[in-house]
């Protein structure tokens, strides 16, 4: 049977990052060390936020840090993988083989993807082994919150991506994203305690970021065990799902008018 | 409309591009005609939201026409040669061409396939080589480099590879294939670049500036790689340059543009003869002492029907070395010989001098082309 072209080209670009990244020998030892590092880094001040975790994820919170730091190594790829690939020097070579944008986006991330998906284990090993963290997952959920997150960050990172083709450089929407995120998306503790932090009902702003649902999902299904038929668990994937839907088209549209647009104003070769 | 006879067409191609675009950088992003669709800048830092928006609502602004009408029709199978100054829009029609730079007006065809309309068609009937492109990956060989772009292309891997080891042997490259590319020298990174665009084996292929930055001898030995690719693989082969030797050795036909429109379409000879309306011709004489007879036979060479001028050479001793002689293209030259003859000289040797295509580039253009500063019209 004759393999699919756009499968050839997404292999072509996995192979090509494995090969590249092979030859960076001292950046697995440094990776490991940054494991470790990160790992401990998020430990710091644990016992401030023990009880909203324990209200929302029934977990204590180191299991919730050192979940959030692997979901966030997972997960950053998809958001880096478009972008560091869109050199625009490269941009034009490659598109002049005539390769369609799904392929295209795709195989820019898949190598870094495989990648966090393999170091992701070590995250948990020393985790679990290390920081006594206990995971409560329930494998299909898990699955399934992982492939809304990546529909969830592939859309953003085309959005950003199909905004720098045309600006050439950090763009405002992305770097506002960014700072919302750090401080409301929940990354270093449950976003209730935000409630705490400022004022009541400043927690309503998270829900409106979709990162938040990144973390929220891989979260619930890892340390809480949900059934995919639980009711509780699908609303909140229901609603996480919305974002999916939204940001995935819209951002693929984005990537191809930036794409376009470069194009009219000659500027695909610039950076 | 186009007919499949062509390779390329064009009717009536126009390109502006905007002329103000404050995330640029490296001092704006346009210097002449034809800049933007071809070299690279660099931005500065960040967007401000006000651009943004201008991007979004598609503010007009004043523009520059890189592209002013520009018909071509190029066969299947021709050489064409694009000469034109620095800025003269040739990048911009050949990336127009590659569809990675879309056109405002007119249409244009690749083997009878409209470019806005289908461009991955296209690609697949074309491929270029952009002497500025990096789409090759420093960490990798040379030959994983094209292992990578022959997936892009859709070749099974036994395909890839075979077509890898003949496009290595062709260009030489067989020995350095497992090195990283990051070694390579210029002339081979070009070459290498040319193995990328032969490998899915398109009927027509696009150089720009191939030989740039080349030294003489690598320049000498891609020419003729170029050249065994078209004769021998049957390929249009479509090259803009500046380097007008390289176009006059190379090309079967050369269109000449200059601020965007084609100035002149021909072979290389008709354009260099039918740029001139007078040809010169130097005639020198075994060493006599200048006298009377000789005068006349000056004034009766300038009343021959055909002769602009003739002016004696002589060196400060008196002796007669010779005439140069300004002629109208389609002059007889037996009439002169006679007036000459009469005056019973002795000729040493006749010496024509042919206009070269750099003599016809200048009168077209009034332009060097490789200065690309104006001069002064002949």
């Amino acid at each position: 049977m004759e393999i699919p072209i756009a499968l050839k080209q997404i292999w072509a670009f996995t192979m090509r990052d494995f090969h590249s990244w092979v030859t960076y020998r001292t950046t697995v030892v440094t990776h490991i060390i940054n494991i470790f590092i990160g790992v401990i880094s998020w430990g710091v001040n644990a016992t401030y936020v023990q009880k909203p975790v324990s209200e929302m994820y029934h977990s204590d919170y180191i299991s919730f840090l050192v979940v959030g730091v692997a979901i966030g190594n997972l997960i950053m790829p998809l958001v880096q993988g478009v972008e560091i690939g869109l050199n625009p020097w490269t941009l034009e070579t490659i598109l002049m083989t005539g390769m369609g944008t799904s392929a295209f986006v795709i195989g820019n991330v898949m190598w870094r993807y495989l990648f966090s998906v393999l170091t992701f284990i070590p995250y948990l090993i020393i985790g679990i082994y290390v920081f006594h963290v206990t995971l409560n997952a329930n494998i299909p959920s898990v699955i399934v919150a992982f492939i809304v997150s990546a529909a969830i960050l592939m859309g953003l990172a085309m959005i950003s991506t199909g905004v720098r083709i045309v600006t050439k450089s950090t763009d405002p929407i992305t770097w506002a994203i960014n700072i919302l995120q750090s401080i409301f998306a929940g990354v270093a503790f449950p976003v209730i305690y935000l409630d705490t932090i400022f004022f009541p009902g400043v927690s309503t702003i998270s829900w409106l970021l979709p990162q938040t649902w990144v973390y929220h999902l891989c979260r619930l299904s890892m340390l809480t065990n949900p059934s995919l038929l639980d009711p509780p668990f699908l609303i909140q994937l229901l609603e996480g799902s919305v974002f999916a839907f939204i940001l995935f088209p819209v951002g693929y549209k984005i990537f191809e008018w930036g794409v376009n647009r470069s194009k009219q104003e000659g500027t695909l070769g610039w950076y | 409309m186009t007919t499949m006879e062509y390779a390329i067409e064009t009717i009536n191609l126009v390109k502006r591009y905007p002329t103000r675009r404050p995330t640029m950088g490296r001092g704006g992003p346009f210097g002449g005609f034809g800049g933007g669709g071809g070299r690279g800048g660099h931005g500065g830092g960040m967007t401000s939201f006000g651009s943004i928006i201008d991007i979004i609502r598609k503010k007009k602004g004043p523009f520059v026409e890189a592209l002013r009408g520009v018909n071509l029709q190029i066969k299947k199978g021709e050489i064409f040669g694009l000469l034109g100054p620095n800025g003269a829009g040739k990048t911009t029609l050949i990336k127009i061409l590659c569809s990675l730079v879309l056109h405002d007006e007119g249409e244009a065809y690749v083997n009878g396939i409209d470019v806005k309309k289908n461009p991955r068609a296209v690609l697949r009937n074309l491929q270029a080589v952009l002497p500025e492109s990096r789409g090759f990956t420093w960490r990798l060989t040379g030959r994983q480099n094209l292992y990578f772009y022959a997936l892009l292309y859709g070749l099974g891997k036994k395909e890839a590879e075979e077509r890898i080891d003949y496009l290595l042997e062709f260009t030489g490259l067989t020995e350095r294939a497992n090195d990283g590319y990051q070694r390579y020298s210029t002339g081979m990174q070009r070459k290498l670049l040319l193995c990328r665009a032969l490998l899915p084996d398109s009927s027509i292929l696009l150089f720009d500036e191939p030989t740039a930055g080349l030294d003489p001898p690598s320049a000498i030995e891609f020419r003729n790689m170029l050249s065994e690719v078209a004769k021998e693989r049957d390929k249009t082969v479509f090259v803009s340059t500046h380097n007008l030797l390289e176009a006059q050795k190379m090309c079967n036909r050369i269109a000449i543009i200059d601020r965007g429109k084609i100035t002149a379409c021909d072979t290389p000879d008709n354009i260099r003869y039918k740029t001139f309306d007078e040809r010169t011709v130097s005639i020198t004489f075994h060493d006599v002492i200048f006298n009377e007879e000789h005068k006349k036979m000056l004034d009766e060479l300038e009343k021959t029907y055909g002769v602009h001028s003739a002016t004696p050479e002589m060196n400060s001793d008196g002796i007669f070395e010779g005439i140069t002689i300004r002629l109208e293209k389609g002059a007889d030259f037996s009439s002169i010989l006679e007036v000459i003859m009469k005056s019973k000289l002795k000729i040493k040797w006749i010496n024509t001098q042919e206009p070269t295509l750099e003599d016809a580039f200048i009168a077209i253009t009034g332009r060097h082309p490789e200065i690309g500063r104006q001069m002064r019209r002949p």
